[in-house]
């Protein structure tokens, strides 16, 4: 493998980061394509790194409730409402029904927090210690008080509470489309030219995450029945004719002046160039033991992908990989109606794939070496809609794994209520935790040195990048 | 049988789609001052500046075939001998102005009923989609309509409503009236055309103004914010201040200029409150049943409507404005404001014809939405026919760049077309095309409000990228769908499901290979096979053996993948 001095990647890396769109701050997942070249170069050991994305925007509130009986009489005056659905009334939990998932971990001024009735397995997770629970993180360019925000006296993210580009915001450097080149994508150049089998660095498991631009195009896309080729030209026939096939082939991946079929070649060669090693490597099946560590792959897309991820990471050796990306996610989050209905089936599927996950890394023992990850849009307001929440900012989310210093709260609980200063209205949560914070951390462990971290992160010297202890020392 | 006979239909299917009245005032006179814009407060960037017409393309005299393969490959979905000729015959003028006074098809509401999908006694009827994705495929491969149903389809990337977010009984129906809604509206205002989508139940379902209400101080309830930021942000005006040609404009530090904030959504989410599926009485007494199934628009609880005053764009709407005349204030501030023009004309561009206008054409456009030429702003019609008949959209173009990625269902469709798709027991049950194992899109199918994919989509590491150039068709690309879409078209034109074409005149000519690339290319690819590749296919086609009716076939068959699976088809330039 060749290995660019360390002069080159710093240049390279600055390069990158220097092609930021100015106004941005810091994405988490786009960076993590940086973060896979800064640490692969001169890596020794396997580590991945897996992003669960939750399209749409996760309603936190109702993820990691209230269950003090203060707080949870605060969240239940401002959630609850009529109609009953299930343990809920409007769009509050039951406190009965929090029982069950109430977690025992100590938490400042006698608080005390329960996960959604449904994440059972989660649960399981956190009193292992192998998942812990960040609280209120979200983009932020500099630390940021409701004061400023009101004032607009410090630089804020653009575009909060939009869908898309929230998700841009944690995922990549683009931040309006077409207006900027996003250095995810340069990133991802950056690991392509330092990575000997660089194609599969980055894979996403999740199609190319439809309404993000960014650096996930240039990741390998595999769908959770495992890399694909045409048919045709695997079986050297297309009706009956071997030079039909080879024709074919040579239609589909023909360079030429054209730059939109230039680009859609590109995606072809990588997809017919792949699949040979990929398909080679983890075969045309997982193997009984891992099928059977994720049951519920058949109805629920998230263990489905989580499965395909554990399957590639299982022939990580084979496939000469010391440092991978993985992608995965989930949509059906903007619940603006229907939150008491779709919210909870959502939640345990995330849950139950966790655990599956988390199995099937302790099964191939790799359970120290791979950390997965929980992002969203944003959070989501305490006031309800009726029947649903609205757009938010910050939000509480899962980090998982072996290596995690897990079964506790990492930053600050917020306040409970649509008036303190730690919202911004309607509750809308002013993040206490910046996603540069959290990316840090997460790229630290990865193994990006803390020389390379400021042009990763381009934020992060904003912040206190030791805050929240994620790993184990 | 040739199904899109453009010249004998438009008798034929006089429906019973009168369209319903709108509340709305639908002749905006743009050039004169409008007393709407004081009582609004005169939003500076809401005035209607009085466009001079613009001049209009002259037609070219005497298409070649090619043209005319090309120019239905951008209106319709492609050509076959019959609309081939039709449209040489007619000249584009024409065409268009026939295809636009056609009456929409049969309305998939009919077609549904029809088909006992109105059925309650069928489970798969109140909770499935079955119905919807079987409508859609009868219409899309066999509406003489075809126009229409292209702008349709390309109105609904725009105004996007999928049956992946409705967790709703019978949303069979509710997609399908609000296909018809599309249908209704796509050649007349877009004034009417905002509100009839604004109120539809099915929008009102999937972006949540269907059950808003007004702030409750007790609760901290507050009204819905989804719809106000969606018809913001993506059915009209936009996220930056766009000039006429649809670049941004930019402040003194070279910046984007924010178009609205959140205390704008906040003001005009007070303007979509009240609001909910209509009531009446049904014999199954099931309300969404009722409103659903009738296709009926929204109705108004008036108790339930914001009586605050609502401040948004610079519009102030009074304390106490009843909410019908509150809507018609909001959706009137929307539809004159700046942006609305260039950023409807850009992508209306973009899904018909390129990937990149240039801003002369995107100008061009938007001035024929400001102004049809008699004073009327939004005129549907005259923002269509500038988009096809301009002179860049008309242009042979050597450019490096121009033309944009045919949508995968749009390439199925024109499959079908093209050799006269036929379904033997009428119910079309082809399926949905959604996964990466098959088109990756189908038909109101959108993983979000976001549509498949977003206008200014570009993908990294590319010389388009490099060249600030967009491909918004390449964010559904990606290697399981790039072979997904080969593999599922292997598997389709050789008749293996259940929608099947008729090969008569491709079988005669598969005799000599040159002649079936050639027909081919024209009908398909509308003559962009360069020389090399007609050869390189010739040669390859000619490997299999003419002896048999079979190898005929087979000959047709691997000919059409290979031309639907080249770059210089999937392309439309």
């Amino acid at each position: 493998m060749t290995t660019p001095s360390n002069t080159t990647r710093r240049a390279l890396l600055k390069q990158g980061a220097a092609l930021a769109f100015a106004r941005t701050a810091t994405p988490v997942a786009a960076s993590l394509a940086a973060m896979a070249n800064a640490a692969a170069q001169t890596a020794t050991d396997y580590k991945a790194l897996v992003c669960i994305f939750l399209y749409g925007a996760n309603d936190h509130y109702n993820t990691v409730v209230p269950y003090d009986l203060s707080t949870y009489n605060a969240y239940y005056a401002i959630r609850k409402g009529t109609v009953v659905t299930g343990p809920y009334e409007g769009i509050a939990l039951t406190r009965a029904s929090l029982a069950a998932t109430a977690l025992n971990a100590p938490l400042s001024g006698g608080r005390q927090m329960a996960l959604n009735p449904q994440m059972t397995g989660m649960k399981t997770l956190f009193d292992a210690g192998r998942a812990g629970i960040v609280m209120n993180v979200g983009p932020l360019i500099v630390p940021t008080t409701r004061t400023q925000f009101d004032n607009k006296s410090v630089p804020l993210p653009p575009k909060l509470f939009s869908h898309n580009d929230q998700q841009a915001y944690w995922q990549s450097s683009f931040q309006t489309e077409g207006s900027a080149s996003g250095w995810g994508g340069r990133a991802a150049d950056l690991m392509l030219s330092g990575n000997s089998a660089s194609a599969l660095t980055c894979i996403s498991v999740n199609g190319n995450a439809l309404y993000l631009s960014g650096q996930e195009t240039i990741s390998y896309q595999m769908s959770t029945t495992g890399a694909t080729t045409v048919n045709a030209i695997k079986g050297k026939s297309l009706f009956g004719s071997s030079a039909c096939a080879t024709a074919l082939q040579t239609l589909m991946t023909q360079s030429g002046t054209h730059l939109l079929a230039n680009a859609q070649t590109q995606i072809t060669l990588r997809a017919l160039n792949t699949y040979d090693s990929v398909s080679n490597a983890i075969g045309a099946s997982a193997s009984t033991a891992l099928n059977n560590l994720f049951p519920t792959s058949g109805t629920n897309t998230l263990s489905a992908q989580l499965k395909m991820v554990a399957r590639l990471i299982e022939k990580q050796a084979a496939l000469g990989l010391r440092r991978q990306v993985f992608m995965v996610g989930m949509g059906g989050f903007d619940l603006h109606d229907f939150l008491p209905d779709q919210h909870p089936a959502l939640l345990q599927k995330l849950s139950d794939a966790s655990l599956e996950f988390d199995n099937a890394m302790r099964y191939l023992g790799t359970s120290s070496q791979v950390s997965s990850f929980t992002a969203s849009d944003f959070g989501r307001t305490l006031s309800s809609n009726g029947d649903g929440s609205d757009h938010g900012w910050g939000s509480h989310h899962f980090v998982m794994g072996g290596a995690v210093q897990g079964g506790q709260y990492f930053g600050q609980a917020p306040e409970i209520g649509i008036t303190h200063n730690a919202q911004v209205g309607s509750g809308r949560l002013l993040p206490s935790t910046s996603t540069d914070q959290l990316g840090a951390e997460l790229a630290r462990w990865f193994g990006v040195s803390t020389t390379d971290l400021p042009a990763v992160l381009p934020n992060a010297k904003n912040f206190d990048l030791n805050k929240l202890g994620l790993f184990k020392a | 049988m040739p199904l899109d006979t453009t010249d004998t239909v438009a008798a034929a299917h006089q429906s019973a789609d009168t369209p319903r009245p709108s509340s709305s005032n639908l002749a905006f006179m743009a050039a004169a001052p409008s007393a709407l814009l004081a009582a609004c407060g005169g939003g500076g960037s809401s005035s209607p500046s009085p466009a001079p017409n613009p001049t209009p393309t002259p037609t070219p005299v005497g298409l070649t075939p090619e043209q005319a393969s090309r120019f239905l490959g951008q209106a319709a979905w492609g050509a076959n001998p019959t609309t081939l000729k039709a449209l040489t015959d007619q000249g584009m003028n024409t065409w268009l102005t026939q295809q636009m006074a056609m009456p929409p098809s049969q309305s998939m509401t009919a077609w549904l009923i029809e088909k006992g999908y109105n059925d309650a006694t069928v489970s798969g009827n109140i909770n499935g989609d079955g119905g919807w994705t079987g409508a859609i495929w009868n219409k899309l491969f066999t509406a003489p309509d075809a126009f229409r149903q292209r702008a349709v389809l390309a109105l609904s990337e725009l105004f996007v409503v999928s049956t992946l977010g409705l967790p709703i009984s019978w949303k069979n129906f509710a997609i399908a009236n609000y296909w018809e809604v599309l249908e209704k509206n796509a050649f007349g205002n877009f004034r009417s055309l905002l509100e009839a989508v604004t109120l539809s139940s099915a929008m009102g379902s999937y972006l949540n103004m269907k059950g808003n209400q007004k702030a409750n101080a007790t609760t901290g309830r507050a009204p819905d914010e989804n719809y106000a930021r969606e018809v913001l942000q993506l059915f009209t005006i936009g996220l930056y201040k766009l000039n006429t040609d649809g670049s941004l404009q930019l402040n003194a530090q070279g910046q984007p200029i924010e178009t609205y904030d959140n205390n704008d959504i906040q003001g005009l989410a007070k303007v979509f409150t009240g609001w909910d599926l209509a009531a009446g009485t049904d014999p199954s007494g099931n309300l969404a049943s009722l409103a659903y199934r009738q296709g009926l628009p929204m109705a108004l609880n008036a108790s339930l409507h914001s009586p605050e005053a609502k401040s948004f764009l610079g519009t102030v709407i009074p304390a106490g404005t009843l909410g019908a005349e509150s809507l018609r204030l909001g959706l009137d501030a929307l539809f004159l404001h700046a942006n609305t023009a260039p950023f409807i004309a850009k992508q209306l561009i973009q899904r018909l014809v390129t990937s990149n206008p240039s801003p002369a054409y995107v100008d061009r456009v938007a001035k024929a939405f400001v102004n049809n030429g008699n004073n009327v702003r939004g005129d549907m019609k005259a923002v269509w026919t500038a988009v096809l008949l301009d002179t860049e959209a008309r242009s042979a173009s050597s450019s490096t760049s121009f033309g944009k990625l045919r949508e995968p269902m749009v390439r199925l469709v024109q499959w079908g077309r093209t050799f006269g798709a036929t379904n033997a027991d009428g119910l079309w049950t082809l399926g949905n095309t959604n996964s990466d194992t098959a088109l990756n899109q189908m038909p109101l199918y959108a993983p979000s409000v976001f549509n498949y994919f977003r206008p200014g989509y570009s993908p990294p590491n590319t010389a388009l990228l490099q060249a600030r150039l967009v491909a918004p068709e390449l964010q559904i690309t990606g290697e399981p769908s790039v072979v997904g879409y080969v593999n599922y078209m292997a598997g389709t034109v050789n008749n293996a499901r259940v929608v099947k074409v008729d090969y008569t005149t491709e079988k005669a000519l598969a005799a000599t290979p040159a002649n079936l690339i050639d027909h081919l290319n024209l009908h398909l690819a509308a003559g962009a096979i360069s020389a090399a590749n007609r050869t390189l296919m010739t040669q390859a086609v000619t490997t299999i053996a003419a002896t048999t009716d079979a190898g005929l076939l087979n000959r047709v068959y691997a000919a059409i993948v290979m031309v639907m699976s080249s770059n210089d088809y999937l392309v439309q330039q």
